[in-house]
C-alpha cells in the first residue's frame, strides 16, 4: 500500500513538472539545452519501488512524456506514441537491477542513472529525427546539438541529489542507509 | 528475476509497441485530451508569470488602466493584423487584375490569441495558445501578428491549441521574394539559437543572387498559409550546386512573442 501510495505519489509530482517545465526557458548558456527533471522522478520511484509498480510508472510517466512532446504535423508523428515507455521500460529494468545497491546506501547510483536519461532520451529522439528527415534534409549536426543532449544531463547532476533526498523526505521512505541499519 | 515479473514487462512492451502503430489520428486525440487535462495548470501557470511579469509595471499604473491598455493593445494589433492581409492583399490584387483582369479574394476572419507556454521539448519549436476548437480554431489553421506568419496549428484541444513555428524544419512555406520571380521553400533548421532564430529558402534558381533584406511573402500555393504574408527578409545568399539557398531573418520576433491571432475562415 504503501509503494502503491509512492508511485500515485511521483506520478502526480511528474505531471506537475510537466507542467512546470512548460514555464522554464532554454537554457543560454547550453545552448538553449531544455531542462528534463522527468528521468530524476522516474529513476527514484524505478529504484524504491518494486517491479510491479515500476512497471505501473514506466507506463504512467512514458505516456505522459510521449503526450506532451509528441507533434503531429502533416498527418504523421515523427516520434509517435509508446516510444517514452518503452525508452523507460528499459531504464526501468535497469534501476531495478541497481535497487538493492540503492537501498544499501548507495543513493548517487540514482544521480547517475537520472542524468544518463536525461542525456540518452535527447540523443535517441535526435537520432530518429535525423533517421526520419534523412531524405529532406539530410543529417544535420553541430555543437549546439551536443549540448542540447549533454545540457539536461548536466542540470540533472545537480538536481538528481537534492531531489533524492527531498523525496525521501516528503514521501516518507526509509532511506537506504537506516535500511541498511535495519538488516 | 520471477516468471510474473518478466511476463508484465513483456506485456508492457507489447503494449508500447502496440502505441507506437497508432495512427495520427488517434494520437492527435488522445493529445488533445491530455491538453484539455493539463489546460487549468497552464492557464493557471500563464496567469501567474504574467502576474509576476507585470509586477513592477502594476506599482506604477491602476488596474483598470492596464486592463483597458490590454485591451486597445489587442484591437490595434488586429487592426494592424487586418490592415496588413488587406494591404497585401490589394498589392496582389492590383498585380492580378493587370494580369488577368479579375481575380476575388475573401477577407480573413482573425480569432486573438495569447501564448501559454513556449513549448519545453528540445527538437520541436512549438508554443501553445490559449484558443482551441471551441474558438472555431481548426488543426492546420494560420497563426499571424501584425508582423507576419508565426506558423501553423497542429493539435487542437477544447481552449488551446499547439502552434508549429515556422522556425522548425517540419513547417515549409512556399514563398517569393519581393521584386523578383524568384520562388522556393522555406523552412526552419533543425536545431535553432532562440536568439537568432534562422529560416532557410531553397529550391531558389541558382543566379537568383538575392541581397540582404529583401523581403520574402507567402505563395498561396498549398491549403495552409494563404498568399502575401510576411515570412522574413533576406539575410544571405549562397549558390549550391544546383539551386540557390537563401538564409532568412524571420520577420517575428519569437523571443517576444505574447499576442497573435488563428486565421478561422473567410469573411
Amino acid at each position: 500500500m504503501r509503494d502503491a501510495l509512492t508511485v500515485l505519489g511521483l506520478v502526480v509530482g511528474a505531471f506537475f513538472l510537466l507542467v512546470m517545465q512548460e514555464f522554464i526557458p532554454p537554457m543560454g548558456f547550453l545552448s538553449d539545452a531544455r531542462v528534463n527533471l522527468i528521468p530524476v522522478v522516474f529513476c527514484y520511484g524505478a529504484m524504491i519501488v518494486p517491479f510491479p509498480l515500476m512497471l505501473v510508472l514506466t507506463v504512467a510517466i512514458g505516456l505522459m512524456c510521449d503526450f506532451a512532446t509528441v507533434q503531429v504535423v502533416g498527418g504523421s508523428a515523427e516520434i509517435g506514441l509508446g516510444w517514452s515507455v518503452l525508452f523507460y521500460l528499459l531504464v526501468g529494468l535497469i534501476c531495478q537491477g541497481l535497487r538493492p545497491l540503492v537501498l544499501r546506501g548507495h543513493w548517487e547510483l540514482h544521480t547517475l542513472m537520472s542524468a544518463s536519461t536525461a542525456v540518452l532520451l535527447p540523443a535517441l529522439q535526435f537520432a530518429m529525427i535525423t533517421f526520419r528527415r534523412m531524405e529532406e534534409g539530410g543529417f544535420f549536426y553541430s555543437s549546439a546539438v551536443t549540448w542540447k543532449i549533454l545540457g539536461p544531463g548536466i542540470i540533472t547532476l545537480f538536481v538528481a541529489p537534492v531531489f533524492w533526498f527531498a523525496l525521501t523526505l516528503v514521501l516518507g521512505r526509509r532511506t537506504g542507509f537506516q535500511r541498511l541499519r535495519e538488516i | 528475476m520471477k516468471k510474473v515479473n518478466i511476463i508484465l514487462a513483456v506485456v508492457v512492451a507489447v503494449l508500447a509497441i502496440g502505441l507506437t502503430m497508432l495512427g495520427a489520428g488517434s494520437i492527435v486525440g488522445a493529445q488533445s485530451g491530455f491538453l484539455s487535462w493539463l489546460s487549468p495548470f497552464l492557464k493557471g501557470g500563464a496567469a501567474v508569470q504574467q502576474g509576476i511579469g507585470a509586477m513592477g509595471q502594476g506599482l506604477k499604473t491602476l488596474d483598470q488602466l492596464e486592463a483597458d491598455n490590454r485591451r486597445l493593445v489587442t484591437e490595434n494589433m488586429e487592426l494592424r493584423a487586418s490592415n496588413q492581409i488587406l494591404r497585401d492583399m490589394e498589392i496582389e490584387n492590383n498585380r492580378l487584375r493587370v494580369a488577368l483582369d479579375f481575380r476575388e479574394r475573401s477577407l480573413f476572419r482573425l480569432v486573438a490569441t495569447r501564448v501559454i507556454t513556449r513549448d519545453a521539448s528540445t527538437w520541436w519549436n512549438t508554443i501553445k495558445i490559449n484558443r482551441g476548437f471551441e474558438d472555431g480554431v481548426e488543426a492546420e489553421s494560420t497563426v499571424i501578428t501584425d508582423i507576419g506568419i508565426v506558423g501553423k496549428t497542429t493539435t487542437v484541444s477544447k481552449n488551446e491549441a499547439i502552434v508549429l513555428l515556422i522556425t522548425d524544419e517540419n513547417c515549409k512555406i512556399g514563398a517569393y521574394v519581393e521584386g523578383s520571380r524568384e520562388k522556393g521553400i522555406v523552412s526552419g533548421v533543425r536545431v535553432q539559437n532562440s536568439q537568432e532564430p534562422e529560416l532557410q529558402m531553397n529550391f531558389l534558381s541558382k543566379n537568383a543572387n538575392l541581397q540582404p533584406g529583401q523581403k520574402i511573402y507567402s505563395q498561396g500555393v498549398g491549403a495552409v498559409f494563404p498568399s502575401g504574408l510576411l515570412v522574413g527578409t533576406v539575410k544571405s545568399f549562397r549558390q549550391r550546386e544546383l539551386d540557390g539557398q537563401a538564409i532568412l531573418t524571420p520577420a517575428v520576433d519569437f523571443s517576444t512573442l505574447s499576442d497573435s491571432f488563428v486565421i478561422v475562415g473567410e469573411r
